[in-house]
């Protein structure tokens, strides 16, 4: 059995499958394939596959992970076009490995901000006021209920700039199984904290990464 | 680009895949290269649109021909609307995003009557007069309508252009053809009309004009234009033939029949008299096993599902059920593909076909009687006998089931209160027969649920002739009936009278509803078969300013020489056939299936003589 891990890409109309639908969305894919995939052994067999990260709706990416079994010796390339030929518009797998990494070594993911403002600059200034405050307080909800939580030391800002007229923002945060930051919970903190207004336009998942920023593969 | 707009309000909204398109199996088309494009309108949510079968065929058969292009176009939900409404996005193909003012056809499936108002909705939505008188002379936004509610399309007269009456693999394409023509040559929209009205199956309202009397009921309808005096439905002769798609579009978001369909005849046998299907659709024909297999696998292979489900009005009655059912198992099996069999009787199966189906079946059982005694099951022709009834259910509890729903309609003409308490005894029998069987489920309850829908006498059946209950007596047979239950093993639901007096009203209506239906939707009504939008008080206020007495049309008794607002349209089913049937009815008589004894319904008279039960 080959224990692979495909890269997918979710974009263009793509974006508007929720999770839960993409679950099913991948059943589908895989039967249509017709890749000897693995399927679970119990009372209701079903294609064994699993994401490494939800994807929140709306959001886009080209590094998306899933895991799946293929019980038949078949080449990655195949594995990949085979894939590709059924996938719907705006999905599609950008590379198949083995798995290398353990899923728990995911630690961050990055995140690509696209942002519309009247005035560029004085948002970057702006945010950049915001993110050196001691503390970054927000409300978080977990299943115990709603909690306080300082985000600031989490945050990693790896770049924000201006071009063409907007403001491109690019930030890592806490991602995996242990702790999950959404890129929401910074952009309503600060939409709260700012006084210049502005409007999302994208948000793009860039990268799953690994404690040392490595990619995770 | 709509597209640019509709993305950014789609985040704020439920289940925003269903406003987006982009789902594996749709078709899209570069449009510089189209001749004609049809909007396909389901007047109701994705979510239940989506499902029906009619529009995959109809799609995917107007998708093959490669100068048209179809797309699907459905109800925005209510969130969706607003937010369409104050960014100013007009109703748009869910395939090219292009607003339906860019379309040639916007052709809409009737499916029932509460869809009404919403079709109202859409034509607003997307910026197109909700009256055909208002769209003016050129040759576009054609807006035509086809489905089974289209066989009594009065109610909706004024707000079409033309209707397409029965089944449309056929004539939808050739009206497609004669429209490219009519564009070509430069025609406007009354040259086309007229011309179209010409195709058998296309009916063109406008050239026909009703007279009333002073008591209300029609005095004569006046045909202009050439038209025929009375218009054939459509059918397809060789079924087994006829295109039926390979793939289907697959949604993200889950829909009400979210499965692959194939479907395995087409009209029915069997002749329950209240039962509109049962008589529009015939005659009845089915598809061979082979055609039936070969279909099933295509679909599920193009589309990925993992369960697919039969589709008929009866599968039962088809005439190779035992081999077809047998083939099927073999191939969903080896798939892992789940088979579902809705409307199936199980008594006459053999018993090794009858361990294979226990396999695969999985939903709960429901039965159907209709009717509380054998002499109302007579009355309409629902030719299952108790002891029928108690054997299913018998093998079904060996077999592991525990829960039972029993279906049943209320205010069925001739009905006493001893055919509503009938309703109780049937259950109860039930539960004593749970009880009787030694080797049933172990530590389980029986669970049977009786759920009552009011009767709604509809065109084109025996029962068209007869009155419908008044909201009154069907809730002083609600009480009896739920007075009637003894135990707690037996569970008692109804479907709200409100909504079926004006399903009746609308099922039998005729021309003037029109300003009725404007009225209403102007009022607000909309999505009329959702019971949280229904509003039954703004349609009573409708009526009244209309000055239109919904009694007149649900609760009268109708003439057997009456011209009813219908009988121009010929549905291959004499109106004879329907007198001397609702005569037999009043005297409780049955009357055999087609297969055991032809009943003389005139279909043949349209088929060469021949008859395929």
């Amino acid at each position: 059995m080959l224990r692979l891990r495909a890269v997918f890409k979710k974009t263009g109309r793509s974006v508007y499958i929720s999770h839960l639908d993409l679950n099913r969305c991948m059943l589908r894919i895989f039967r249509r394939s017709k890749l000897p995939v693995w399927y679970t052994e119990g009372f209701n067999p079903h294609p064994y596959y699993s994401f490494a990260l939800a994807l929140s709706l709306g959001f886009e990416s080209e590094c998306e992970i899933m895991d799946f079994n293929i019980t038949e010796d078949i080449s990655l390339e195949e594995v990949k076009e085979r894939l590709n030929a059924v996938m719907p518009e705006g999905m599609g797998v950008v590379s198949v490995s083995e798995q290398k990494k353990k899923i728990t070594e995911i630690a961050k993911a990055e995140y690509c901000i696209l942002i519309d403002a009247q005035n560029t600059e004085e948002l970057i200034a702006e945010f950049n006021k915001f993110m050196a405050q001691d503390e970054i307080n927000v409300e978080k909800k977990t299943k115990k209920g709603i909690k306080t939580v300082d985000i600031k030391p989490a945050i990693e800002v790896v770049s924000i700039v201006a071009n063409e007229g907007k403001v491109l923002l690019d930030m890592r945060l806490p991602a995996g199984t242990k702790t999950n930051y959404n890129p929401t919970l910074v952009i309503d903190a600060f939409r709260e904290y700012a006084e210049n207004t502005f409007e999302i336009l994208k948000i793009k998942r860039t990268g799953i990464l690994c404690e040392n920023n490595e990619i995770f593969l | 680009m709509l597209k640019e707009k509709i993305e950014k309000i789609l985040l704020s909204v439920q289940k925003p895949s269903r406003y987006i398109g982009g789902e594996v199996g749709s078709v899209i088309k570069d449009k510089s290269k189209i001749d004609v494009r049809f909007a396909f309108c389901f007047p109701d949510t994705y979510d239940i649109g989506m499902s029906h079968l009619g529009m995959k065929i109809l799609y995917s058969l107007i998708n093959e021909r490669e100068n048209y292009w179809c797309e699907r176009v459905f109800a925005p939900a209510e969130d969706f609307e607003q937010l369409m409404r104050d960014n100013n996005i007009p109703l748009y193909g869910l395939e090219s995003l292009d607003p339906l003012t860019e379309f040639d056809f916007i052709g809409f499936t009737m499916q029932y009557e509460l869809s009404y108002t919403n079709v109202l909705n859409m034509l607003d939505l997307a910026g197109i007069p909700v009256y055909a008188r208002d769209r003016g002379d050129s040759l576009n936004n054609i807006v035509c309508a086809g489905g089974p509610c289209v066989c009594n399309p009065e109610p909706l007269a004024d707000f079409f252009d033309l209707f397409i009456l029965g089944e449309g693999e056929e004539v939808n394409l050739e009206l497609m053809d004669l429209y490219l023509e009519h564009k070509k040559k430069g025609s406007n929209r009354y040259e086309f009309l007229k011309e179209a009205s010409q195709i058998q199956g296309i009916y063109v309202p406008m050239f026909y004009n009703f007279e009333y009397n002073e008591d209300g009921t029609i005095s004569s309808l006046t045909v202009s234009e050439g038209a025929p005096e009375t218009v054939k439905k459509r059918i397809i002769k060789d079924f087994d033939k006829v295109y039926y798609p390979d793939n289907f579009v697959v949604p993200f978001t889950e829909i009400v029949h979210d499965r692959a369909s194939v479907e395995v005849l087409r009209g029915c046998i069997r002749g329950c008299r209240f039962c509109q299907a049962g008589f529009i659709y015939r005659p009845f024909r089915e598809k061979s096993t082979d055609t039936i297999c070969a279909q099933t696998k295509a679909l599920c292979e193009n589309t990925g599902y993992d369960e697919v489900s039969l589709a008929s009005l009866s599968t039962s009655d088809h005439s190779e059920i035992n081999n077809m059912l047998s083939k099927l198992i073999d191939y969903t099996e080896s798939e892992r593909i789940n088979l579902s069999l809705p409307s199936l009787r199980v008594d006459n199966f053999s018993e090794e076909l009858l361990e294979k189906i226990k396999k695969v079946r999985k939903s709960g059982l429901t039965f159907a009687p209709e009717a509380g005694t054998q002499r109302l099951r007579d009355v309409i022709n629902k030719n299952v006998s108790e002891e029928e009834l108690m054997n299913t259910c018998r093998i079904s509890f060996e077999g592991g089931y525990s829960s039972v729903k029993l279906y049943f309609m209320m205010g069925l003409p001739t009905e006493t209160d001893e055919d509503i308490v009938g309703m109780a005894e049937l259950a109860q029998r039930v539960v004593d027969l749970y009880y009787s069987i030694e080797n049933r489920p172990k530590g389980r309850g029986v669970q049977v649920s009786i759920s009552t829908a009011t009767f709604v006498p509809k065109p084109f059946t025996p029962f068209q002739f007869e009155p419908q209950d008044t909201r009154a007596e069907i809730e002083r047979k609600q009480k009896l009936l739920v007075d009637s239950v003894k135990t707690k093993k037996i569970k008692v639901s109804w479907h709200d009278p409100d909504v079926s007096i004006l399903e009746a009203v609308l099922a039998k209506g005729d021309r003037r509803l029109c300003d009725v239906i404007y009225t209403a939707w102007k009022k607000g009504c909309k999505f009329d078969s959702w019971s949280e939008y229904y509003k039954f008080d703004k349609w009573m206020e409708a009526f009244e300013e209309c000055g239109v007495a919904p009694e007149f049309y649900a609760n009268r008794k109708i003439g057997y020489d009456e011209i009813l607002p219908w009988d121009h349209l010929d549905y291959y089913i004499s109106k004879e056939f329907f007198v001397r049937e609702n005569k037999t009815a009043h005297n409780a008589v049955t009357t055999p299936h087609c297969r055991n004894k032809c009943s003389a319904c005139g279909v043949t008279k349209h088929t060469g003589g021949k008859c395929f039960a």
